[in-house]
């Protein structure tokens, strides 16, 4: 699926002030998966269809990413992530849901697992942020406020490009790419992925690493072993820490583990919240 | 084309100084999230520029300006009405999101362009040597910054790579007269096929008589009600010339807008006719609340 056809698939809920664009297909027990930075929900696009054979997925696009709302000034932290996919939960009729998540969506959810475990029913992390493995350097320097007069939006979008490339085992195709950034190759597109990047704040999965044990949700840790953002080293941490959790290692499989290994990926992820 | 060519534009990332606070000041006292077309090609005139918002700004921040644009958005509305439906989304396969935001996109310049011809009027008046204002009794302020449900402005490049867009602008402009493409269109470039659906429906009616003498009528309104506003306009052809721009380029650019923007208006109107009642675009996308803390200030403006 090309990310036209994506994006004209989404649907939309207002949250507080905010909006929310986010995909909806198949039918089962909800499953929400939460993409990061500096993606949007198209970064699903080929686990969906797999996953919305045994169940009702759900994908939204994070406040301030994607197609929902990119209006500057408010907050954009992992820590409002998670109270804005609470609230937004609650305004689709979700009350729980299987939560699978990526990078700081992985954050958001591990938040979510601990502040908000009434929600979660089982919790499948992959390549995520956690403890102090993140803001990459990349992102620190994308968030920089200069960047929006030094760089422009195509530019932006180019480099972004050739960053994530680094993030892939396999050879993506340029328009998967290009579609990954889409919302992001406007001035606006490129000044709300700024300030996402700003809003990067270790500190908001560090204080909650002493909360990790108390999480009851059944747990996934799928990692693409080859990572070069989000080392393995930290999937086998959060094993140790989460209980009863187990560790998926993806051979030939980067950050975007779920872009380079998706059957595989699927077939896990499906096992899982099928057992 | 008004015998112009195509004035040099200052984007908001390329705003720097006098001409960067500007443009904050046009964000926080129109209530808009983005600087549209004609500011970013005034900045062109760095110098101009600056006195020129400050010239107009005590008239911007009243609810006297905002009540004024607010009849003309109203009139537009009622002339869109009589000019037809474009029922551009009705043959496309537009999402429930996309849909959304669409309408908000149409709401963001729905709100925005009345102010804005409202003040081109008011500074060509000035420029003409025509005075404005006078008010003498208390002048009711209104609050700051965009309203928080405020779609940004965001836009497709001038020159986009994809060339059905390259070919739409050029279409638009061709047949709109303009020399460089609208912030609403570059808006709605975000959802090509929308665009070029509207557009399809939209051009034939800009060709009419009736829409021509719809536009002049829009525009002669719009001059009458900037003459309505509380302050005068301290800005006129010497002090361009003071400046040492050129006033001849700087009126004729600014007759440009004063003649674009009421077509402008009346086309956004029609846009708004497919998703929402004639009676409900008549009233403000976005009503704003008088100033509170500061108190009501009295005439003299600046």
């Amino acid at each position: 699926m090309n990310w036209r056809d994506y994006q004209s698939m989404q649907r939309v809920a207002e949250v507080g002030e905010r909006f929310v664009s986010y995909m909806g297909e198949g039918t089962g027990d909800p499953v929400i998966l939460i993409h990061g930075i500096p993606t949007w929900g198209y970064l699903w696009h080929r686990l969906i269809p797999m996953l919305a054979k045994q169940n009702r997925v759900l994908a939204p696009d994070l406040i301030g990413f994607g197609y929902s709302d990119k209006s500057d000034c408010f907050d954009r932290s992992i820590a409002r992530q998670a109270e804005m996919i609470d609230a937004w939960m609650e305004k689709v009729g979700i009350e729980r849901a299987h939560i699978v998540a990526h990078d700081i969506g992985g954050g958001i959810a591990l938040r979510l697992a601990t502040c908000f475990p009434h929600r979660v029913n089982k919790l499948c992390v992959m390549n995520t942020v956690c403890y102090d493995s993140w803001p990459i350097e990349a992102m620190l320097q994308f968030g920089h406020p200069e960047t929006r007069r030094k760089v422009s939006a195509s530019t932006a979008v180019t480099m972004l490009k050739q960053a994530l490339k680094q993030g892939f085992a396999t050879s993506p195709h340029d328009e998967m790419l290009d579609g990954l950034l889409a919302p992001y190759a406007t001035e606006v597109g490129k000044l709300s992925l700024v300030r996402n990047a700003a809003a990067l704040n270790t500190n908001l999965t560090t204080e909650i690493s002493p909360l990790l044990a108390r999480i009851e949700a059944a747990t996934l840790i799928v990692w693409g072993e080859d990572d070069v953002f989000q080392p393995l080293k930290y999937g086998e941490r959060l094993v140790r820490d989460i209980p009863g959790a187990r560790l998926v290692r993806v051979k030939d499989a980067r950050h975007f583990v779920m872009l380079d290994q998706p059957d595989e990926v699927a077939g896990h992820v499906s096992t899982f919240l099928g057992e | 084309m008004f015998g112009l060519g195509k004035p040099k534009q200052i984007s908001e990332t390329e705003a720097e100084g006098e001409v960067e606070r500007a443009f904050h000041e046009i964000r926080q006292t129109l209530r808009v999230s983005g600087i549209n077309l004609n500011f970013r090609t005034w900045a062109g005139y760095q110098k101009f520029f600056p006195v020129m918002w400050d010239a107009m700004r005590p008239n911007a921040e009243t609810r006297a300006f905002e009540t004024a644009a607010d009849r003309v958005r109203a009139e537009a509305v009622r002339i869109a009405e009589r000019l037809g439906k474009l029922d551009a989304a009705t043959s496309l396969r537009l999402g429930e999101s996309q849909s959304y935001q669409i309408r908000r996109a149409l709401d963001l310049y729905h709100y925005i362009n009345p102010k804005l011809l409202v003040l081109t009027s008011a500074v060509s008046l000035a420029l003409d040597g025509e005075r404005t204002g006078g008010a003498t009794g208390s002048v009711e302020l209104i609050e700051r910054g965009a309203p928080t449900q405020m779609y940004p402005m965001e836009m497709v490049a001038e020159e986009p790579e994809d060339t059905r867009l390259q070919e739409l602008f050029e279409d638009i402009k061709q047949t709109l007269s303009l020399s460089t493409i609208n912030s609403d269109y570059r808006t709605l470039a975000l959802w090509p096929d929308y665009l070029a659906a509207g557009w399809r429906a939209l051009k034939p009616i800009t060709k009419s008589e009736e829409y021509k003498q719809a536009s002049e009528q829009l525009r002669k309104m719009a001059g009458e009600v900037a003459q309505t506003l509380p302050y005068g306009v301290p800005l006129s052809r010497e002090r361009v010339e003071e400046l040492g721009e050129d006033a001849d380029e700087i009126i004729e650019t600014t007759r440009k807008f004063e003649h674009i923007l009421p077509s402008l208006i009346i086309n956004i109107a029609l846009f708004e006719l497919d998703w929402r009642t004639p009676d409900t675009l008549v009233q403000s996308p976005f009503p704003v609340a008088a100033r509170r803390d500061i108190g009501n200030r009295q005439g003299g403006g600046q």
